[in-house]
This record gives C-alpha cells, structure tokens and sequence, in this order.
C-alpha cells in the first residue's frame, strides 16, 4: 500500500522541485548565472529584504493578535467558543480579493475611516493608510491572523489547566503565573504559528500587489512576473529555489531547538 | 476505471477511515490514486473532443462578446463549435503548454508583442494569409505569427474638477505635477508606461522606438511619488472611481464606463493614447489543426464581429472597412475612429517583443 | 514533634451551590495545627469543592473559612498561602525539579541563597538527591509525586492541601508512599488536609477522617473510632466491609472478621446461627466465606487461612458466632 504513495509524492512533489533546481542552473545558459545575479543585481537584493521585512512584520503581529485571540478564546465558555471558531473559519471562505478590496473601501482615499475622520474634523487630508507598505501589512496581518490562532487553539486547549492553578496557589500573581508558565507553555504553539504564518507570507503576491499600490514588490510576485511575462524562467528558478531552502533552513534551526513533531502536533 | 467508480471508492474508505476501519496512510493513498486518475480522465475528455475550436481568452465578458459575435457566426458557417479557456493567455503560460506537448488551446486572444517574442522562439504557428485577409487589418499589423484583430489602447483620465478652465491634454501634463497637482496611476508592467514617459519628456511621435529606457525610466522617477500602479484594468478603474487620483491611466475601453461611474467628474483624453495592437495567435501543434482555426480568425476579421466586439468589449476594429461604421457613441472612445485615428501613437511589438523583459524589470525595479 | 504555632482551619457552615445542586451543605469542621485530616468520600460527596473552597479557587456561596481565628474568605488563591498537592501533581513540565520546587519563593522574590538552601533541604526531605536537573517527564510517578509534595512544602505553608495524591500509583508503590507522606507529616508538623476516595489510604495516614456523603459530613472521628463505632449504614460500608444484621428495628454492623466460624457443632459463643457456605474466596493471608444462613440471609465471614487450613469447603454446613460487643447499633 505504501509503494503507490511513495510513486504519487515522487510525481507530484519530487519531480517538479528538481525540474524547479535544474531550470535554475541551465536557464537561459548552463552555469550558476542566476545565482550570481544575486550578488551584483541591487534590485532582487531589495525584492528580497522587502519580502523578508514584510514577512517578519506580518508574522509577528498575526501571531500577536492570533494570540490573543486564541487565549480570549480559551477562556470563553464553550457556547462563544464555538461562536468564535466559526467566525474564525468563516474567515477562510472570503476569497482573498473580496477582503484586500474590502480593506481599500474601509481604509482608501475616499473610504468608510478617512471619510469619517474628515466628516468629524479630526483630519483635513485623508490619510494614506493603503497603496503602501502599511496597508499591506494591514491586509497581510488581518489574512494571517486565522491561520495563527487555529495551532494555538490546539496547544492553548490541551494545556493542563491544573498547572495554572498550581502556579496560583503557589503564590504567582496572575502576571507571573502568565509569563512563567503559561506562555512557556505555549510555546510550542507559537512556534508552530509563526513557521506557518511566515512560510504563507512568503507566498503572498495578491495582497501586496493590490494594497501596496504596485510599490511594493514582493518575491511571490517578482516569480509570477518573471515566468508569465519577461520568460525569465532561470531567474524565477532560481528565486524559488531560493525561498525553498530559506523554508528548509528555517525548519532546521526551529529543529535545533526543539522537536517539530511537538510543533505540528505529532506523535509525543 | 471509471470517475464514478472512484469517487464512491472514496467515499466510502472516508466512512471507513471514520470508523477506523481503514488506517491513516492506506486512506490517503486511495485518495492520491482517486485524484491522480481522475484528472488524467479528465484529461483524457479535453483531447477527445476534436471538432472544436478552444479560445484562450481573459475571462469575463470576453467569454460572451468572443462567442456572440465571432463563435456563433463561425459554427453557423462551419459546423465547428468553439469551447472557451478563460484563464488568460500570457507568454508564460503558452510557452509552457507548447513545450510540455500537451497543447490545449487553438488560439489566443493575446497581445502583438507575445506574436513577435514567441514567433521567434518558434512556439506559434504562422498565419496562413491565403485564408485569413491582408487587406482587412490596418496596413502593418498583419505578422508572420499573428494578426491584429483588434486595438486597445492606453489613455489617462483627468479629474475636471480639480483642474478647471486648464484641464491637462498630453503625457507632458501628465507628468507635470508641478502645474497639475495630485496623484497619478500607472500601468504596472510598463508597457504604455515608457511611452507616455518618453513623449513627455519631449521625444517625438515618430521617433519613439527603439525606446530610450534610461530616459523612460528617469521620467517615470521623477513623478514617483505621487504615483500608484495597477496591474489590472478593474484595480485602474477602481483607483479613479474611488478618487485615489487626479489623473490615472487606464485602458481606453474602460473609458466611457469610469465617465459614467464618475457622473463625467473624470474624462477620458485620447490625445497622445498609445495604440496597442491586440493579436491572434496560433500555438504551435493547436488541436483543431491549422485549417479550422485559420478559418476562424478570418471569420473575426469581419466588419460586423469587430463593431460587434467594439460594442460588448469597447474594443477597436483593426479592419479599415469598419472603421467608418464606428457608432456616433463610441466614436470619443474608440483608437480608430476618424476623431482620434490621427491622434494616437501607435506601439510597436517588435521592439516589445525583443525587449519586453528588459523594460519590465528596470520599470518593476524603479517603482519598487 | 512540636506543635506549630499555626495551622488551625475552621469551616463555619459553608454551603456551596452550582445552579440548583447543592455540592456542600452546611458544613462544619474544625481542623486543628499540626493534624493530619482526611476528607473520605465517593466521587459527588462534596470533598474536592470543599478542598477548592479552602484553597481559593472556589468562592464559598455562604458560611465562613478561618484560618488562626481569622476569615480568609476574601484573600485570593494566591495570598492563602497554602500548599496544595493537585490530582497529577501539576508539575511545571517545562522547568526542572529544582526549578519547581523553588517556584513559590521565586514568585516571592526571596534572596537567591534562601532559595538553594531551602531547595537542597526541600529534595532531602523527599528523598529526591541528584534529581534537580531532571525534567519532570524524566521522572517516576513515585518521583513525580514527592516533587509536587516538596514544591508545595517548600513555602512553610501553614496547611498543605493535597486531592487525591496517589490516584494515578499503582497499588504497591501506593501503599510505600503512603508511608512516605506520613513520615514527612510528621517531620514538618504542617497541617495536612488530604482528599480521597480510597479508605484504605484514608485509614493508613490519618489523624483524623471525615466521611462525607451528599455534600454534608457522614461521621467524624479517629481511623480506629470509625472503624470500630461507625454511625450509620453508609460509614459502616463506605469504611471497611460490614455485614448488616436487622435486630428487633434496629440495624447493626458486624465486621466479618469478628465472627467466628467453626464445623457444624464445635462452636461455643453468646449467639450462634448455622449456615451453608456458598463460596470462598482467596486473599492469600485471609478467605472470605459467604454463608448463608437458614433465613436465606447471607453473611460475610473473614477467615484467617493458616489457623483454619482445610478447615472449609464450599456446601459445608458451619456454625458462625460472634460476641455482644462485636456488633455496633447504627442510627436511623
């Protein structure tokens, strides 16, 4: 039964990634060119920290807000619990134009924020709060947030909460039981959170294209333009090879310091 | 085996695997089976059906206006039905589909330079003008590898009511943010971009091309920060409705609809409008096979499918004979009407089609 | 053992109720320093709630809890200052033994030398030496166990809370510990307030138990008062086996190994009934014989082996005697 499978996972995951490798040594001419274009080109070193900058930035405040979000759940009784997962999943049936768009109409030029604070006499200008690195950054965190709570539900729910009251009954305050206990206890959760949250940032390209009014360019989309109009297949390889190992070195180093099977939830 | 066969197969390892009759690993092996041959099956269908055409468009209402006024002419003179691929035609994807040997598609809705850049590289096949017209397209936009069957163009918007008595009429008021104050949209991957830039800075409609980059790509700067860019044609429009910017540009068919949408707040200026050539284009080893779609473009080289494609999509005739059936209503916003046919500027593919992927990554890398 | 000059816990007519239960009922008790009290009931008798009132984590809905004389019922958990030994000893998983035990003096801030000290003497106690680097999941059971009880020592609480320690033992390594935790009772002379459900562990260790049914206090008194003079049906059965005798309208309790049982005709006693053995069954040091008597009644009959080799078999006829004192009149 297991031979088949194996078959399935070389076709569909193996074979495409080496195809990816070699288109990016041998487009357009054999060599480590792409590679190299790395070190002289300024522009895809800036593609690449705006990627990476973004990505950090998002994931850290999805995991914030997912967080608490998570913990506020937790603590609710079962009835809002339910309530508020439903929410949460809701979230991933809006496509995700419908709320990049749906953020340009709140937060745009003449949208519901600006008009309001203008209506008020708070501001006389609107503010740019979209078409910029912000309003990415607002579209990219409220996306991810979802994706951040869900593992720290798993972790957050299956923590022994009688650890909590031990802490309380030895004398912590609810501060120091919080930061001695139970956040280190969620770390793992977070862990899991944040490698998630950021390897999907990695692949964005619809919401910074669309918020960061074509100013902020992000790896995701720089590939998609490079294969689809400029047939600069051998670049785009070599990008995606590129955020391949940055995934994969990153998981190794979260493996130094702890068990990932823990992380995602497998076998204790 | 048969999809029906396979998918209550899977249905029924799923209440299997509910009830912990079948482990973990043997149910997602039955379903990585289910799926790998479902979709060859579906495969399979796609290549079966021989005695239609497949045009790849963009989507849309491009699906309607291509099938009333070119399929349904075409398969009442032919017998041959047309099937639609709306998921957008770029030289990336037809490269790949011609390489991978599966060809899918008979013809693309696609853009001259795309004849030009994949013509060269040998993934298209060539017209064959003894079926499709010369004489029916606008002298010079008739390719070894495809024919112009209709113009777009890229033309800007202004709002009158930021500007008054002195509203802005060229590229060079365009880039003037000094005398015309406020916010501007560009189209993002370039193109119409560079040239608009250029016949701002002062080059000459007939000595636009070869492009001068650097030039372009310095004027582009010089008004970056106050500029946005679209990728696509509904996020330009949306940009101008929502008042994002005082002048943005747009593709020029979208032009009476932002009028309408705006209650004429925003007009429409077609001097200077850059002309872009739209062209039909066969990948190389198409399934129907050469006679059938050739017939097919010859059929949306007629007068009555253009004027009828100028009305659904606000695309513009390249068949001269049409021009002068160009409705009084369209007449403002179409390229080759007789108000504007002397005012545009025509783009040139071929320069595009050798030199596409430089310009797009140095405009890419300056507005980023 | 000195008697510590605090540690006396009065409970003033609490009642506490969940919506329309009542999960304890007006109940008083005075528990005093230095005492070893258990609180013995079956699961739903109201002696976990009780314990959480104590402890903090459960607001009394009225009556009143005292420590010294003085109310405590408005500090919070974490100001009660009492040790608690939870079900799972609800070890800090992420931190190590050392780390765990001195939890509570590092919330309080005390100064680092106290801490080790106090920890070194902490692992003595519980014999747990060389084991403060380990993480709690390094650990036995057994082990667990003692670190929850050192962690919980380690602040001088003036009571120690602990709610069903043991459950999670098995039976022989239950039975050591249990001698362990008497032992350590006695060295620290801390108030210990002890949760279960199993008599035997009740009956072992404590000073005191208090049996509880339905959310009010069934009996109070010594292992050996209980035993020996239980009030009621309930305190008869729930503590130790009991066979009922139903005598002019009133019930009494008879242990069954205060009955004497000898072959049909040899037996010389005060009262004295025959019956035919049903079944025997083998406890090793003892076998227990169910008799039944010429009523149809049945009683149950401990019987020491090695005195009474081969004595018995099953479908013998025997005589069963006991003396006046063996048996105990119940209430109501």
């Amino acid at each position: 039964m297991i031979l088949p499978f194996l078959a399935v996972i070389a076709g569909f995951y193996i074979y495409p990634i080496a195809n990816v490798l070699w288109l990016s040594v041998v487009e357009p001419e054999p060599g480590l060119g792409n590679y190299a274009a790395l070190f002289d080109t300024e522009s895809l070193r800036r593609i690449i920290l705006t990627t990476i900058r973004i990505c950090v930035v998002t994931t850290f405040f999805s995991v914030l807000f997912g967080y608490t979000i998570a913990y506020a759940m937790v603590h609710m009784d079962q009835r809002k619990q339910n309530l508020m997962l439903a929410l949460v999943l809701v979230s991933f049936w809006i496509s995700i134009l419908v709320r990049t768009f749906s953020w340009l109409m709140l937060l745009g030029h003449n949208g519901l924020l600006n008009n309001g604070l203008q209506a008020i006499g708070v501001i006389n200008e609107p503010i740019a709060f979209v078409r910029n690195e912000l309003g990415v950054l607002i579209g990219m965190i409220h996306y991810m947030i979802p994706y951040a709570v869900l593992p720290l539900l798993v972790n957050m729910r299956n923590l022994d909460m009688r650890v909590m009251r031990a802490s309380q009954n030895l004398g912590a305050t609810g501060t120091q039981t919080f930061l001695r206990v139970y956040l280190p206890m969620t770390i793992p959760g977070i862990v899991a959170s944040t490698i998630l949250v950021f390897i999907l940032s990695l692949g964005f390209y619809v919401t910074p294209a669309i918020l960061g009014g074509g100013k902020v360019l992000m790896i995701a989309e720089y590939i998609s333009v490079q294969i689809l109009i400029t047939l600069k297949w051998g670049t785009a390889a070599m990008l995606a090879t590129l955020m391949l190992f940055g995934v994969l070195g990153m998981l190794y180093v979260m493996s130094r310091f702890m068990k990932l099977s823990a992380v995602f939830g497998g076998g204790r | 085996m048969d999809k029906q066969f396979l998918k209550e197969s899977v249905q029924q390892g799923a209440v299997a695997f509910k009830a912990g009759k079948m482990d973990r690993r043997a149910f997602l092996t039955l379903c990585a089976m289910a799926g790998v041959a479902v979709s060859a099956v579906a495969r399979g269908d796609a290549h079966a059906a021989a005695n239609q055409i497949i045009l790849w468009n963009w989507g849309g209402s491009s699906e309607v206006c291509h099938g009333q006024y070119i399929a349904e002419p075409f398969t009442e003179s032919t017998g041959i039905g047309v099937g639609f691929d709306t998921s957008g035609p770029l030289q990336g994807k037809i490269k790949a589909m011609v390489d991978s040997g599966s060809v899918t598609a008979d013809v693309c809705d696609a853009d001259a330079f795309d004849a030009i850049a994949l013509g060269d590289s040998g993934h298209l096949e060539p017209i064959d003008y003894s079926v499709v017209d010369k004489a029916k397209v606008l002298d010079g936009f008739a390719w070894e590898y495809g024919v112009s069957i209709i113009f777009y163009g890229y033309a800007f918007m202004y709002d009158t009511e930021a500007y008054g008595d002195n509203p802005p009429n060229s590229w060079a008021d365009f880039f003037n943010t000094a005398e015309f104050p406020g916010k501007r949209s560009l189209y993002k991957w370039a193109n119409g971009s560079l040239e608009g830039a250029l016949l701002a800075d002062g080059v000459s409609k007939d000595a636009l091309y070869p492009l001068d980059l650097d030039r372009a790509i310095a004027k582009v700067k010089t008004i970056k920060e106050d500029s946005l860019y679209w990728g696509s044609g509904s996020e330009a429009h949306s940009m101008i409705v929502n008042g994002e910017v005082s002048m943005g540009m747009v593709w020029q068919n979208r032009g009476k609809a932002i009028e309408d949408d705006t209650d004429g707040r925003y007009k429409l200026v077609m001097n200077e409008a850059l002309a872009m050539p739209g062209a039909y284009i066969v990948p190389r080893g198409n399934p129907a096979g050469r006679d059938a779609v050739m017939k097919f473009i010859q059929t949306a080289q007629d007068p009555k499918a253009q004027l009828g494609l100028l009305d659904c999509l606000g695309m513009t005739p390249t068949n001269p004979t049409a021009f002068g059936m160009i409705p009084e209503g369209q007449k403002a916003y179409a390229i080759t009407s007789a108000m504007n046919i002397d005012k545009v500027v025509y783009n040139d593919p071929v320069w595009w089609g050798a030199n596409s992927e430089k310009a797009v990554n140095a405009f890419l890398e300056a507005i980023s | 053992m000195t008697l510590p000059d605090t540690g006396d816990l009065s409970i003033k007519n609490v009642t506490k109720t969940f919506g329309s239960t009542t999960a304890v009922d007006h109940v008083n008790l005075e528990v005093q320093r230095g005492e070893f009290l258990t609180l013995l009931g079956p699961s739903g008798s109201g002696k976990t709630t009780l314990l959480m009132m104590i402890a903090g984590f459960e607001d009394a809905s009225s009556g009143d809890i005292a420590l010294d004389g003085a109310s405590i019922l408005n500090v919070p958990a974490e100001k009660r200052n009492f040790g608690m030994v939870f079900q799972g000893y609800a070890l800090f998983p992420h931190m190590t033994v050392r780390r765990n035990i001195s939890y509570p003096l590092d919330v309080r801030k005390r100064p680092k030398s106290e801490i080790e000290s106090r920890v070194e003497e902490m692992l003595a106690l519980v014999q747990l030496e060389g084991f403060g680097d380990r993480l709690p999941k390094q650990l036995s059971g057994g082990q667990q166990q003692r670190v929850a009880l050192a962690r919980a020592l380690c602040f001088a609480p003036p009571v120690l809370l602990l709610d069903e320690p043991l459950g999670a033992l098995d039976k022989k390594l239950r039975i050591e510990v249990q001698a362990q935790l008497k032992a350590i009772h006695d060295r620290v002379g801390t108030t210990f307030l002890y949760v279960t459900h199993d008599q035997e562990e009740a009956l072992s260790m404590s000073d005191r138990i208090v049996i509880m049914r339905d959310g009010k206090i069934e009996q109070v008194g010594t292992p050996n008062e209980l035993y020996e003079k239980p009030r009621t049906v309930f305190a008869a059965d729930f503590l130790g086996k009991s066979n009922f005798l139903e005598r002019s309208e009133a019930t009494y309790a008879l242990r069954p190994e205060k009955i004497d049982v000898a072959p049909s005709g040899d037996l010389q006693c005060a009262v004295s009934v025959t019956g035919k053995i049903q079944t025997i069954s083998y406890f090793g040091a003892v076998q227990k014989l169910m008799v039944m008597l010429d009523d149809g009644k049945c009683l149950e009959v401990d019987v020491d082996i090695w005195r009474n080799r081969n004595a018995f078999s099953v479908g013998q006829v025997v005589d069963l005697g006991w003396t006046d004192d063996a048996v105990t009149k119940l209430e109501g």
